[in-house]
């Protein structure tokens, strides 16, 4: 019988003696390599409690239990170290960005309050805020320094605000470089979302946008994974707080998915929402499929979403009757 | 004073101002997780957090860890290695491999392993134990933590290939969460249950305990083929 080990290809007897053997050089690398392919395989493995040392050392590729030992070490790490940069693919990359702009987006808004608060009690009636504000600072510092063309001049002028004293016009203004900075970032980062998206999952880009299309992988945790979800999985993605709840105290499911940000559903009339959110879902589904299984870009897919919108749309023009008006407040159906 | 007991073999309660359990630093001077190192006549001791780790728990939960200085362990589920660090503390001339399917995971398991020799990190699914047959030999115990609905499945199919008939298989059984309703008691012989299954009577069930108060929800469980 013939049996597939990290340092080569045995034939094995009856009771597991090594009939004959094919061994592998010993280079760290290629053997890592080849036992990655074994693991992908999974052909010709060795009989359950079958002694893989005893037959390294019986076919003489190491001779001692030590030295199979620390070449197992090295060919393991190195294998796993192999495996682990594979594993940082294009949408790996593509979620830490969202996820970074997620923080981003926390600490600017963190941030931008402050400031808003703070320069409040300089400034009041500036009517500014988050970046404007965070720009008007940094160009300005006091109100003072406002010069006669610019639009809020009288209203710095008449200012009920305390005077901003040098040390705090300092704080200030750096203070709003760094916030000017992260907006700065964020827009750099929504950029290469952009980009990246065009080129590794170019159809979901098509139907969801480059920002839905991100946070749908980003939520899955991979392009893969999202191309496996089934259609009822990516219509709910991101609302996993009412989906455990509906879960745990049978709450009606939940339809409000990330997806309802998208123009197709948050412009459309309430009544046929659900409808059109079962569309996109589905189409978004065979866009993820398509792009992680072939990559080829498919442009009839936004074409035959928009027919299907609006055969919806014409479909239900008014929203639907009430069915009793009894006061009575009418029972929740729940949802299959 | 400090004084050292040794409560198995490779395993100590060190006591130093209060009871801590621990096993010798087999990269002396490393810390993994935030653990403590403490020096006594010229061993180092690293201290072992039973609420980090479930085998910890099981220990002062008075299992028997069937473990010696030259045991071969299969450990599934070794994440970033808290537990697996101890285990290599203790099989200081065995060793073990270290199974874990999370990439993110298996980074900080690379670092640990590079840094123990007696470690081999194997980046692939338990659920699959033929991915790895062409690595591993037959082993004394696997250690199982992977707090998965397939755990029992995956715990008879890895012992299936890799135990030994004089080996044990040492569980860390996660419970469907136990909520207010549920009976804890009623939960965990639902999880026994699902072992026995899985087992096929190929395997008998020595101990089985809950880890509490270390850790919720989770049971120990020592079982050995038959
Ligand atoms: C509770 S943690 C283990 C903690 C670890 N035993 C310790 O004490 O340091 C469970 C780990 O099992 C891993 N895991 C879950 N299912 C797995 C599978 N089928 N194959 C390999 N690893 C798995 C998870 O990625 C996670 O890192």
């Amino acid at each position: 019988m013939k049996i597939n080990t990290w340092f080569g290809v045995l034939g094995i007897g009856r009771t597991g003696e090594v009939l004959e053997s094919e061994l592998f050089s010993k280079d760290i690398r290629e053997l890592a390599r080849r036992s990655i392919a074994l693991q992908e395989n999974m052909q010709d493995i060795p009989p359950a409690g079958f002694d893989l040392k005893a037959a390294a050392i019986e076919c003489r590729f190491v001779e001692s239990s030590a030295e199979y030992y620390s070449l197992l070490h090295e060919v393991t790490l190195e294998a796993a170290k192999l495996q682990v940069s594979g594993a940082l693919t294009p949408d790996q990359r593509i979620i830490q960005a969202v996820e970074a702009l997620d923080d981003i987006n926390e600490t600017t808004n963190s941030l931008s309050e402050r400031l808003f608060e703070w320069y409040g009690g300089y400034f009041p009636e500036s009517g500014l805020n988050g970046e404007a504000l965070a720009l008007f600072i940094a160009k300005y510092g006091s109100r003072e320094n406002i010069g006669s063309e610019d639009p809020l001049y009288s209203k710095a002028r008449n200012s009920m605000g305390a005077k901003l004293e040098a040390a705090d016009e300092i704080l200030l203004k750096s203070f709003s470089e760094s916030v000017c900075s992260l907006y700065e970032r964020k827009r750099q980062i929504e950029a290469y979302i952009q980009d990246s998206m065009g080129s590794i999952a170019p159809n979901l880009n098509l139907i969801a946008g480059p920002m839905l299309g991100a946070r749908l992988i980003s939520i899955a945790g991979s392009l893969e994974k999202l191309a496996n979800f089934p259609s009822s999985t990516i219509q709910v993605i991101g609302a996993s707080r009412a989906l455990f709840k509906h879960l745990r105290a049978r709450a009606p499911s939940p339809k409000h998915g990330i997806i309802y940000s998208h123009p197709l559903i948050n412009t459309a009339p309430w009544w046929v929402r659900g409808k059109i959110a079962r569309a996109l879902a589905a189409k978004l589904s065979l866009a993820a499929r398509i792009d992680f299984y072939s990559g080829e870009k498919d442009a009839s897919l936004v074409e035959k979403l928009e027919t299907k919108v609006q055969q919806i749309r014409a479909s239900n023009p008014k929203p639907p009757q009430k069915k009793q008006d009894s006061g009575v407040k009418p029972k929740k159906k729940r949802r299959k | 004073m400090t004084e050292v007991k040794n409560l198995s073999e490779g395993i100590f309660e060190v006591v130093k101002d209060k009871k801590q359990l621990a096993t010798k630093n087999l990269d002396p001077g490393k810390l993994v997780y935030g653990e403590k190192l403490i020096p006594v006549e010229g061993v180092e001791y690293r201290t072992w957090d039973p609420r980090r780790s479930k085998l910890g728990a099981m220990v002062l939960k008075k299992f028997n860890i069937p473990l010696k200085e030259d045991s071969k362990v299969l450990y599934l589920g070794a994440a970033s290695g808290t537990t697996v660090s101890h285990v290599s503390d203790i099989v200081s001339e065995g060793a073990v491999y270290a199974v874990e399917f999370a990439p993110r995971s298996m980074r900080d398991l690379i670092g640990l392993a590079s840094r123990r020799k007696n470690v081999h990190p194997i980046l692939a699914d338990a659920g699959k134990p033929d991915s790895y047959a062409h690595i591993v030999e037959p082993v004394d115990l696997i250690f199982q933590d992977v707090a998965q609905p397939n755990q029992a499945q995956i715990a008879a199919r890895n012992a299936a290939s890799y135990l030994k008939r004089d080996g044990y298989l040492l569980l860390s059984i996660k419970a469907r969460s136990i909520d207010t309703v549920a009976n804890p008691k009623e939960v965990f012989k639902e999880e026994i249950k699902k072992l026995e299954q899985a087992f096929e009577s190929k395997f008998e069930i020595l101990n089985a305990k809950d880890l509490m108060p270390y850790h919720e929800d989770h049971m120990g469980i020592l079982a050995k083929p038959i």
